[in-house]
């Protein structure tokens, strides 16, 4: 044991000796600690973000009520109003940005048509949103590996070629040499995987949760199938240059092909209809109604809302009722497109889960995503809740329109507040089918390279 | 005299017996064909891509103006509230590099009273699957091809140092400069046959059309661009692997700096961007929006101040008691001048927007000289005109479209509808052929690439700098070969 021990630490020794080796702990340790810092701005930026909401919304009220005789129809001065619907993120959320970057979860809406008003996005620039997002869940899952790979691709065939192994042979097993070798590198890797995570974990203020925790075994597992593909390869008989060929192309092909490729494909299975066209037919839906007579715009209002279908709008004036009814009209008429769209979104998502898991390290990086709150799937689970919300608005809001209710009859402490989405899926859920994915594909790594050492004559097993 | 054509066939000789390593070299073989194919397969999907768009665009553009075409006799305002959809054309050269196309909307709703974004585009509907981006030819060549060039390149000369065939090499003649100029042709060479097929495949593409002209010129742009900056990385992958005593430790410093430059900095220099040039969150915009708009007041409230004395400043120019006596449409005028307020408003908050974006393009423009793969991007988007000019010019042209239409609809508010009984009137239906059709222009190249002069300087550097090493690597292999000859 106590030559195990010092076997260890020799090899640890000999690791941080190299430039290097060293240089790349340095880097990968600065990028850390730099996205753990962003990632705790982010979770500023996102409160930032919803409290802008809130105080946007009081501060327009408190506006119109100051301009508007009290005696004003509610309906006019609800036309200016748009009500906060803030998702908070999750605790997570900042670690694995996903789409967050891009979408915004601090929608405001007006009692007008929906479909127009739900598609808003971040205020972000294209420029920077085309070359990529520095999150701790990238730095984990593409960058991490590559550490893995220039401390490991050489694992064996190092030793070989520095005349090293036969040495080593005398004096130890090798199969003892090769386990101090990968628990050195095991030590290394998992320090600073660790430290880069701690970091994360503290200055963004995580919860240490349980979504937390299957990140972190996500995390720790896709770093054990990257050993396991190292070991892998390592066990072949080949130069470290092949190695270091082969492993740098593994990496290649599973985090940028693989990705680009299985995109591609979802995008050709799934074609998503112009998004602009939810707009198109709503507007259609909704300026047709002027041009029609209100008993016409009613009816159909009456087929969704049948518990108003008594209340009567005048036929030849201007009501507040109508007007409002001409707004769900367009919904109306965007209803199917909407229903469609969604629908596509969510066959892409699912698709995407699906033949991900053939390239665990994209697995992990959706689960991650999902785990967090910030895939596709959350943003159409918010999109959904601020339908609701908007149901809930009018709901509340109508009879007061058919009533040509004054604004001052309006009790705001009563009017209807957003309810946040829930996350669809327990962390175990969204993370469970990524580990099965790891850990079978760390196996058949491991299995492949024992067999080809084994074809060639292991040199291990003497 | 004779020492030229020597010196040539010396070179022509190392290149030769370079390729013929490379060529038995199963892995380099095997990348080769795998770029290539990639190459053909991105160039082919982003074709697709774009003639899927193209045709989408095409279709509901036709939709939309048949729309704005056959709507009833209409109100004028009616129509403001209506508005109108306008859809940005795709540069021609844009299935070879999207540039930022996928993360700018294509398709903008204009209406009156309020300045829409423009729909988000195909990043919006992408599962946070690719983070890499899509596959197109673009990404192929700056981002795939330098690993070829390593591949093919990394051995280049540490082989020959670690097989002890440099001095050999050296003594029967072959100077320093022979030998580094045969492996940079060779390492080149191999870049070439690989860029060639995906260079063809694009070039073919681009076809004869309406802008084949302008399309060749772009064409020869670019290709000189990738040139440029895939020559940079077979100076790079040769000079390292005359400074590093080992094949490996050359392929794996290489292989680390491409990880550096191609992935890390690119997200490094934009998460800094964002860091160092933060924008206000969507929310926050619009609430800001809101108070400005607050503060130039609402020509639908009573005793609003500003509208109040544009109603006496009309009710004297006209002589009149009453705005319902005036001889032009008075709702008209209050919507006029209340849309040139508002809309000043908006585009005031927009050019922030841009502002904070011209700022954060900045950094990134700056980072090309740490990644050489960020300027030969920045260029390539520039020439293939999807270049963030071009979406911030959609949207500006967009909304002056918006202006002049919405102005115009007021214009014949004020003097074609009658102030009294005002809401009842409608406006002919021929009126509708009348406005202008939305016309986008795209940047010109010279345009282009001169806002890109830092980025142009970023990739002389990126050559210059190898190429200065290798000056130096060839004066120090010299000493080191007559040292060791002696």
């Amino acid at each position: 044991m106590r030559a195990w021990a010092r076997l260890l630490t020799l090899d640890l020794r000999r690791l941080t000796r190299s430039a290097g080796t060293l240089a790349a702990i340095i880097l990968l340790l600065a990028l850390g600690i730099y996205g753990a810092w962003r990632a705790g701005r982010s979770a500023e930026a996102a409160r930032t973000s919803l409290a802008a909401a809130e105080t946007a919304y009081s501060d327009q009220l408190d506006f119109l009520l100051s301009v508007y005789p009290p005696a004003t129809d509610a309906g006019e001065v609800l036309y200016y109003l748009a009500f906060p619907a803030p998702q908070p993120p999750l605790s997570v959320a900042s670690l694995a940005r996903g789409r967050a970057e891009v979408e915004t979860e601090s929608l405001r809406v007006r009692l007008l048509a929906l479909e127009g008003q739900l598609y808003e996005h971040e205020t972000v620039n294209p420029r920077l949103a085309a070359a990529g997002y520095l999150d701790l869940a990238f730095l984990l899952i593409a960058l991490l590996p590559l550490f893995i790979i220039a401390v490991s691709y050489d694992l064996i065939s190092g030793e070989r070629e520095g005349g090293t192994w036969n040495l080593v042979r005398l004096f130890a097993s090798p199969r003892r040499l090769l386990a101090a070798k990968l628990a050195s590198r095991a030590i290394l890797v998992g320090a600073v995987a660790a430290a880069v995570m701690a970091a994360g974990a503290l200055m963004a203020g995580i919860e240490l949760d349980g979504r937390a925790g299957w990140m972190f075994v996500l995390v720790a597992l896709h770093t054990v199938f990257w050993f396991a593909v190292c070991l892998g390869v390592a066990l072949g008989h080949r130069s470290s240059t092949a190695n270091a060929m082969i492993l740098a192309g593994i990496w290649v092909v599973l985090t940028i092909l693989a990705p680009a490729a299985l995109s591609l494909a979802n995008a050709v299975l799934h074609p998503v209809p112009e998004a602009l066209e939810l707009t198109v037919q709503q507007r259609q839906g909704y300026h047709e109604a002027w041009d029609l007579p209100p008993s016409e715009t009613m009816e159909s209002f009456y087929r969704d809302y049948p518990q108003w279908n008594d209340r009567i709008v005048p036929e030849d004036v201007f009501s507040w009722g109508w007007y409002y009814a001409m707004n769900h009209r367009g919904d109306q008429a965007a209803r199917d497109a909407s229903h469609a769209y969604r629908e596509v979104l969510r066959q892409r998502d699912a698709w995407a889960r699906t033949w991900s898991l053939f390239a665990p390290p994209l697995a992990a990086q959706l689960a991650l995503d999902r785990i967090a709150g910030t895939d596709l799937a959350a943003q159409l689970d918010y999109q959904d809740a601020v339908r609701r919300f908007h149901e809930r608005l009018k709901d509340h809001f109508f009879p007061h329109f058919f009533a040509t209710a004054p604004i001052d009859a309006v009790v705001w402490d009563e009017v209807p507040r957003f309810e946040p989405a829930a996350p669809a899926e327990s962390a175990t859920r969204a993370g469970f089918p990524a580990t099965i994915a790891l850990m079978l594909a760390s196996g058949l790594a491991l299995a492949v390279g024992a067999r080809r050492a084994g074809v060639h004559g292991n040199a291990t097993a003497s | 005299m004779r020492n030229l054509p020597t010196g040539l066939s010396n070179t022509l000789l190392i290149a030769r017996r370079q390729l013929g390593a490379i060529r038995h070299d199963g892995y380099a073989v095997f990348l080769l064909g795998l770029v290539v194919a990639l190459g053909l397969v991105a160039a082919l999907g982003a074709r697709h891509h774009t003639t899927n768009r193209t045709e989408q665009r095409d279709r509901y553009q036709e939709m939309v103006d048949r729309q704005w075409l056959e709507q009833p006799e209409r109100h004028p305002h009616r129509v403001i509230h209506y508005g109108f959809v306008v859809f940005r054309e795709h540069a021609p050269l844009e299935y070879f590099d999207p540039g930022v196309s996928d993360y700018a909307g294509t398709s903008l709703y204009l209406e009156g009273h309020r300045q829409n974004t423009a729909n988000f585009g195909e990043a919006r509907h992408s599962t946070g699957l690719s983070r890499f981006g899509r596959l197109t030819p673009a990404s192929v060549l700056a981002l795939l091809m330098p690993l070829l060039v390593v591949i093919a390149g990394f051995a280049a000369v540490s082989s020959e140092r670690e097989g002890g065939t440099l001095s050999l090499l050296l003594t029967q003649g072959a100077t320093p400069g022979h030998i580094l100029a045969g492996k940079v042709l060779a390492t080149g060479a191999a870049g070439a046959l690989a860029t060639l097929p995906v260079a063809l495949a694009v070039a073919g593409m681009a076809g004869p059309g309406p802008d084949s002209f302008a399309s060749g010129t772009r064409l020869g742009v670019l290709a000189a661009i990738y040139g440029i900056y895939l020559a940079g990385w077979v100076l790079v992958t040769v000079l390292v692997s005359t400074l590093r005593t080992s094949s490996r430790g050359a392929l794996a410093q290489l292989l680390a700096l491409w990880v550096v430059i191609c992935i890390a900095t690119p997200r490094v220099a934009a998460s800094v961007a964002g860091a160092l040039y933060p924008l206000p969150s969507r929310a926050e915009l619009t609430h800001r929006v809101e108070q400005a708009l607050n503060e130039v007041g609402d020509s639908h409230r009573p005793d609003d101040p500003f509208f109040r004395s544009l109603r006496e400043e009309y009710l004297e120019r006209y002589q009149v008691a009453a705005v319902e006596d005036l001889p032009v449409n008075w709702r008209g005028v209050l919507s006029r001048e209340s849309e040139a307020l508002t809309s000043r408003v908006f585009e005031d908050h927009r050019q922030e927007l841009v502002a904070g974006h011209l700022r954060q393009n900045g950094v990134m423009a700056w980072s090309g000289f740490l990644s050489p793969y960020l300027a030969a991007r920045d260029l390539s988007m520039g020439i293939a005109g999807s270049g963030p000019e071009t979406m911030e010019a959609f949207q500006a042209q967009a909304e002056a479209h918006r202006y002049t239409i919405i102005q115009r609809l007021n214009e014949l508010h004020i003097h074609e509808i009658r102030n009294q009984n005002d809401r009842a009137q409608r406006l002919s239906r021929e009126e509708w052929g009348q406005f202008p059709v939305f016309e986008t222009e795209a940047p010109p190249l010279g345009g282009a690439l001169a806002d890109r002069r830092v980025s142009l300087a970023a990739l002389g550097l990126w050559i210059g700098l190898p190429l200065t090493g290798l000056g130096l690597a060839r004066r120090r292999m010299a000493l080191m070969g007559t040292g060791r000859s002696s």
